[in-house]
């Protein structure tokens, strides 16, 4: 990798600061890739600029010297997109992490891009508010990160994904115009809603330097009800069931060996001792004594039509947390072995005939490893994870389980499912995306990120090629 | 054996409490409740003792409101063979829940009563002492550990700086500390179960016991808003604060 030129250097310290660039490998490593440990981050430098004004300065540096940006937020993303391994500019988001404006009448917030999602879900309770898009990396994930994947998580069912708390957002474009879309209108019809091609975008349009979020009422009173199933298909019965008779808040679920890899890992304790193969966790509110009946009495029918064997329920917030744990602490249990993780998604209703496919290909092409399979499953989504044998080396169980990924993607498309529930696409998953979307689909998205980004500077090899 | 376990229903140990704006009291209102989490452990040991072939039988008793007989339900859900409940209102200070508990005591005759060493809201820690003295009974505190060894109990308990084992004689008093077991979670089984099993409702007047208060509330006040913090420029900026405006080192 060529070292940064002076000019350059100083061109890029101009913009943000001398102390806002970096060039040592700290920095590659900490600023240069997501969760994601495929490539090596190889970046020109990183920079973090702490203003809408900064961004634009950047951009406008980057088209004179034809230098390519790879936005980044949190870092947490599972699909390689914030990864720069190609001589790219970081352009990490971080200090743009102020909330201001909070407006109680049109329940909305100011943010910059930078802020950390749990800092405005805190921001929200304590207005006596709630921002309702969860999951178990909001500690470090970033609005403008959300943003540019979507995100989705654990309140899908209740609360849609990130797009639906989005009223409006600012970004630099990739000819560094400042466009301001939406201003927070609830209703907008005023030509194309441009906001939400830039959501979901993974930072191949521009830079979202700033977003106006939508806040909830907190909910009330949430109890958790861990539920142990014989089957997959037990687990969409009693999806079906609870569905029909409550408005639930989360519906997950995760396998045996799911939950045995949390017990032992993180300390924590089974819900019940009754073996189950697959575990559903289910939230909602209690805002009378009614709803717990309600669910109590959906249990029992559950029981009697052998879809559930045993099941315990929180009697307090810390048991709510503590059972919610089960489930979230997954993804951090497993990332010792290095998972192949699959984030794939069909409709609600054929989500039991879907598992069942995947899961004949899976167990048959990986007899010897270890499968852990969870997610949201009531959104259709599911997280499938093949565990690296300790013995294996990377490159071996990388290619592997390519292989296999293209019998799985197959599956998705007989099913018109997604590579990608939630994910986003990034370098990870840029060979599969012919099997979700259409070859003029994919042409037409390259039309609009030209549009947006005429030279190609954006965040470029990700989602598709050029 | 027969155990007595004392349940009592509190504020949730994660819900942040608030004053009411008076500030004659705590606001709860709309509060979500739950059990005292040391009590939540004392139901868990009298269960495992039960489960041991230790107990015979476990009651729960509570003391207060109507409400708290949510609390008895989940120590039935969790293993208690069955409830007692000291219907009795108003701010109860623990003389008073002492001399309920010491009538309960003394109708059932219990060879072991497990309470928490505190409740979350008052932070009294006073209870089972004050049971131990009216019922005049040994009592072990703080216990991280206990064990029935023929007749006699014996109890480890967390000390300063390490840890003490006592023998007690039974009948016996046991407060929980935090690391004597995890509870467990309630099953809905066991919940729909519990519905069924028998919860007797005692007044004070049943128990010969006079409800009179020696304590008045006088207020309460949320604790001083912390001042924001500031943003130092660099390490000798840090230092120097910490010198002459904390004055924390020198
Ligand atoms: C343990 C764990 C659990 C997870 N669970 C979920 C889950 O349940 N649901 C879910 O949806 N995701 C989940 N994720 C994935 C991830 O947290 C989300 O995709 C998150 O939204 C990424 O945010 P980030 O700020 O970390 O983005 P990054 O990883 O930094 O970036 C993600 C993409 O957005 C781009 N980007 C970042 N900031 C900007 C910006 N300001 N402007 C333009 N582009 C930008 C990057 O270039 C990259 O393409 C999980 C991840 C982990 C590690
Ligand atoms: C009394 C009255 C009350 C109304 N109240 C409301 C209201 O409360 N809220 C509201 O939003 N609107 C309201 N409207 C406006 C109107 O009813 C809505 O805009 C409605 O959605 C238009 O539907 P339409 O089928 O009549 O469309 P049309 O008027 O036929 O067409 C509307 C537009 O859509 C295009 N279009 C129509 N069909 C298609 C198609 N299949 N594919 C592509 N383009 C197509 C047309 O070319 C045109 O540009 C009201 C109208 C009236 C007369």
């Amino acid at each position: 990798m060529a070292a940064i030129s002076p000019d350059i250097l100083s061109a890029l310290q101009a913009c943000v600061g001398t102390e806002r660039v970096f060039t040592d490998a700290v920095s590659f490593e900490h600023y240069g890739r997501d969760w994601t440990r495929v490539h090596t981050p190889a970046p020109l430098a990183v920079v973090l600029p702490g203003s809408a004004g900064e961004v634009q300065a950047l951009v406008r540096l980057a088209l004179a010297h034809k230098l390519a940006l790879v936005p980044s937020g949190g870092r947490t993303g599972l699909s390689a997109g914030a990864v720069a391994h190609n001589g790219e500019v970081v352009v990490a988001l971080d200090r743009l992490d102020d909330i201001t404006d909070f407006n109680p009448v049109d329940r909305t917030v100011r943010c910059g891009a930078g802020v950390i999602t749990a800092q405005l879900q805190a921001f929200a309770a304590d207005q006596g508010f709630f921002y309702p898009v969860d999951f178990a990396s909001s500690g470090s994930s970033q609005i403008g990160g959300n943003i540019s994947t979507n995100a989705g998580g654990i309140k899908v069912i209740r609360h849609g994904m990130t797009r639906d708390w989005v009223a409006g957002l600012k970004i630099v474009t990739g000819s560094g115009e400042l466009l301001d879309l939406n201003r927070g209108l609830v209703k907008n019809n005023a030509g194309y809603d441009l906001r939400q091609l830039v959501i979901g975008a993974e930072g191949t349009l521009g830079i979202v330097v700033e977003a106006t979020m939508r806040l909830d009422r907190p909910p009330k009173d949430l109890a958790v009800l861990v539920l142990g199933t014989p089957d997959m298909k037990a687990v969409m019965q009693v999806l079906e069931t609870y569905q029909g008779a409550m408005d639930l808040q989360a519906f997950e679920f995760f396998s045996e060996l799911a939950l045995q890899k949390v017990v032992v890992h993180q300390g924590l304790q089974r819900p019940f001792a009754t073996p189950a193969e697959f575990y559903a966790l289910l939230e909602f509110e209690q805002h009378s004594d009614a709803d717990m009946e309600q669910a109590m009495a959906l249990f029992e029918h559950c029981v009697e039509q052998g879809w559930v064997v045993d099941g315990v329920v929180s009697q307090s917030v810390a048991q709510a947390q503590s059972l919610w744990r089960l489930r979230e602490d997954i993804s951090e249990t497993i990332s010792r072995w290095t998972p192949y993780k699959n984030d794939i998604s069909t409709t609600i209703a054929r989500v039991p005939e879907f598992l069942a496919e995947v899961e004949a290909v899976v167990s048959a092409s990986y007899p010897e490893f270890e499968i852990v399979w969870f997610g949201h499953i009531g959104d259709g989504n599911v997280h499938l994870n093949v565990l690296k044998p300790d013995t294996l080396p990377m490159a071996e169980f990388q290619q592997r389980c390519g292989e296999v990924s293209r019998w799985v993607f197959e599956i998705v498309q007989r099913y018109e499912g997604s590579i990608s529930a939630e994910h986003g696409v990034g370098l990870l998953k840029k060979d599969y995306l012919h099997y979700s979307r259409s070859e003029l689909e994919i042409q037409m998205m390259r039309q609009i990120k030209k549009v947006f980004d005429p030279q190609g500077i954006m965040n470029p090899g990700k989602i598709f090629d050029l | 054996m027969k155990v007595l376990v004392a349940v009592k229903r509190v504020v949730d140990y994660n819900v942040k409490v608030r004053a009411k704006g008076d500030g004659t009291d705590v606001d709860l209102n709309n509060v979500k409740m739950a059990i005292n989490p040391f009590c939540e452990i004392a139901v868990e040991e009298a269960v495992r003792l039960k489960e041991a072939g230790v107990a015979t039988e476990v009651i729960a008793v509570s003391v207060g409101a109507k409400p708290c007989q949510e609390q008895i339900r989940t120590a039935l859900a969790l293993g208690a063979d069955r409830g007692i409940h000291v219907e009795a209102e108003g701010r109860l200070e623990p003389l008073v829940i002492a001399k309920l508990l010491k009538g309960v005591v003394d109708k059932e005759e219990p060879q072991l009563v497990i309470l928490g060493k505190q409740s979350i809201d008052g932070d009294n820690n006073q209870t089972g002492q004050m049971l131990g003295a009216l019922a005049n009974m040994p009592q072990g505190t703080f216990a991280s550990e206990i064990k029935v060894e023929g007749d006699k109990l014996n109890v480890i308990r967390e000390v300063d700086g390490g840890l003490q084992t006592l023998s007690l004689s039974l009948p016996a008093i046991v407060t929980t500390d935090l690391r004597l077991n995890e509870p467990r979670y309630a099953s809905l089984p066991n919940i729909m179960k519990a519905k069924k099993k028998q919860l007797d409702v005692y007044t004070p007047e049943d128990l010969g016991v006079s409800v009179t208060s020696h304590v008045s509330q006088l207020k309460v006040e949320p604790p001083a808003e912390r001042k924001a913090g500031i943003k130092v420029e660099d390490v000798a900026q840090l230092v120097d604060k910490l010198k002459n405006e904390a004055k924390v080192i020198s």
